[in-house]
């Protein structure tokens, strides 16, 4: 079967590219779904901008960083408080919102006088606070605002600051993808080797591509304490801006999420030698192996076998008294790319459950070679996909519970499908090895929620009628 | 070469190893030469040069490689040298050839990350 034009798709016959359902005896030399390409005309995409991969995604997790938004005020409100990514200092990254509040005197007189304005009335406003990441966004951009300019100009007046500038409109690119990769970039080349970090452990790190959704970043750093690592910078998972100036200094780079920060982990490698060890954090099979790699890699194996069996004597049974009720449970996940390759193993082989389809908001081609490479046959593989989409498969593979964002999961509880947070997390975290019991007890309380049969039933009677008319 | 046990060694790295998918062609060739010569020294005996970190990280990969394969597959273990090689020789043939000389995926030649 190659790949797959939906009948909601017939006027949009390009689609075809995107969706894909595998077979016995195929592989990715086959076929492989077009990603990270421009959305089709005619296709109502999922996708965020590009400003919110770099903001929303990897710079507004920082947890002692002013995050000014030079743009309208709904460029700031649209990425902050969406994401769940608490910190360990009272979570300063989630009570507090910048931003330039442009208007339309100062897209025609040009917003770089307003921008300076701000950045010194936030520092003067947060006197602890002395770090700081500006971005551009699409009007402030298309106008020229050259805010490096004005950045040099606020650490020139008070040299006890740092700032970091992201020129990221949300048209630079065709997805979030396209701000992960120039947040990484940028960062790599101007503020990675500006601060040497404390060494304190023979066995250092960097943990790339964590974002302490839900507190994953603070679980798994349990782990990395009692095996006696030092985790250099998180990126960006409750860090602080200048953790992440000394990544140069660790000596493996550990990374959960390739997508949004493959980038950087590969630039550490190119310019400091750093090796990139790339594991999976959700799952019990795939965290034991990434805690013993890591633990091969520093000679330290013994320390690792002694977490590993910590850990499963006291959660391996909670897994599987899940396992016993979810066993051939239909999993849809639709997020934003990694995701995808991360869970549709661990899940099936950690708790049974089956995996119908998945769907990519983001995703490159190299996700999808994961993905495909992982998943099971009969099984849909959809880049970019839009609700009419959704409908359809819904109707072909028939999940019993789907993990993807608030938006469709409220489409999707209106054909009384549960629907997991598998953005945010309904009750994470999900990482690690207690993590993985909290995703299979979300998945178990939704699936066998009783709510969900009576929600079905129409106890309006007459009144329905009514409500009808009255709607007319 | 017997094709049912290469077939086993290949569906099995395919569906569990990140390492065969980096960003970019060299670092797929770097990774798939890397972790499964290891993994072939540690099969047939040799000691693992563990002289870089590049090298310790190839071989925590090929470590796990190695204990999986031989969980999954006990006929691994009763393996010959010459055997052993044959079948990672043929491994790393296929794999090359899903993962780059055939591979769809078009940025795998982009000459930046």
């Amino acid at each position: 079967m190659p790949m797959v034009l939906l009948e909601c798709d017939k006027d949009i016959p390009e689609r075809e590219r995107h969706i894909y359902l595998k077979v016995d005896g195929e592989d990715t030399r086959d076929f492989l779904p077009i990603s990270n390409a421009p959305t089709i005309p005619g296709t109502l995409s999922e996708r965020g901008c590009s400003f919110c991969g770099a903001k929303l995604v990897i710079g507004g997790v920082l947890k002692d960083t002013i995050q000014m938004i030079h743009g309208p005020i709904g460029c700031a409100y649209d990425t902050w408080h969406t994401k769940r990514y608490p910190t360990d200092n009272g979570h300063f990254n989630l009570k507090y919102v910048w931003s330039t509040d442009m208007k339309e005197s100062h897209i025609v007189f040009g917003g770089e006088k307003r921008l300076e304005k701000s950045m010194h009335e936030a520092f003067d406003e947060m006197p602890d606070i002395k770090r700081m990441i500006v971005y551009t966004t699409c009007p402030t951009a298309l106008i020229g605002d050259d805010i490096r300019a004005v950045a040099k100009r606020v650490m020139a007046d008070r040299p006890d600051v740092d700032i970091f500038t992201c020129e990221c409109p949300g048209f630079a690119g065709v997805s979030q993808s396209k701000g992960h990769h120039v947040l990484n970039i940028g960062w790599v080349n101007e503020k990675v080797g500006t601060v040497e970090p404390e060494i304190t452990s023979k066995y250092t790190i960097n943990f790339i591509g964590d974002y302490n959704i839900g507190g994953d970043t603070q679980l798994l750093q349990k782990y990395w304490d009692k095996l006696g690592i030092q985790v250099i910078a998180h990126f960006t998972g409750n860090a602080n801006y200048d953790d992440l100036r000394g990544m140069h200094r660790a000596q493996l780079n550990v990374v959960n999420c390739a997508r949004s920060a493959g980038y950087i982990a590969n630039e550490l490698k190119k310019r400091y030698g750093i090796p990139r060890l790339d594991i999976d954090s959700w799952g019990f099979n795939y965290m034991a192996e990434g805690i013993r790699k890591v633990c091969t890699f520093f000679g330290i194996e013994e320390k690792g076998e002694a977490l590993i069996a910590e850990e499963y004597a006291k959660w391996k049974p909670q897994l599987d008294w899940y396992k016993e009720r979810l066993k051939g449970t239909k999993m849809a996940i639709w997020t934003g790319g990694p995701r995808l390759w991360h869970w549709t193993k661990s899940v099936e082989d950690d708790l049974g459950v089956q995996v119908v389809a998945m769907s990519s908001k983001f995703g490159h081609q190299e996700d999808f070679e994961k993905v495909i490479a992982r998943g099971q046959s009969g099984t849909y593989y959809i880049d970019d996909g839009n609700e009419l989409e959704f409908f359809e498969i819904i109707g072909l593979v028939k999940p019993d519970v789907i993990f993807t964002g608030p938006r469709v999961g409220e489409l999707v509880k209106k054909l009384h499908i549960p629907y997991i947070n598998g953005h945010a997390y309904h009750n994470g975290p999900y990482m690690g090895f207690e993590g993985f019991v909290n995703l299979a007890r979300d998945m178990y309380n939704a699936v066998h929620n009783p709510l969900l049969s009576l929600a079905a039933i129409d106890i309006r009677g007459g009144a329905a009628a009514t409500s009808q008319e009255a709607a007319e | 070469m017997n094709s049912e046990k290469l077939d086993q060694l290949y569906t099995y790295v395919q569906e569990r190893c990140l390492w065969q998918f980096g960003s970019r062609t060299w670092d797929r060739q770097e990774s798939i030469d890397g972790v499964l010569g290891t993994a072939s020294d540690l099969l047939t005996g040799k000691p693992p040069t563990l002289e870089t970190p590049q090298q310790r990280l190839f071989y925590a990969d090929a470590k796990a490689l190695v204990a999986d394969f031989k969980a999954r597959f006990p006929w691994i273990s009763d393996a010959g040298p010459a055997q052993v090689r044959e079948l990672i020789d043929g491994l790393k043939a296929k794999l090359v050839d899903i993962t780059i000389t055939n591979s769809r995926n078009g940025e795998l030649n982009h000459s930046l990350y």
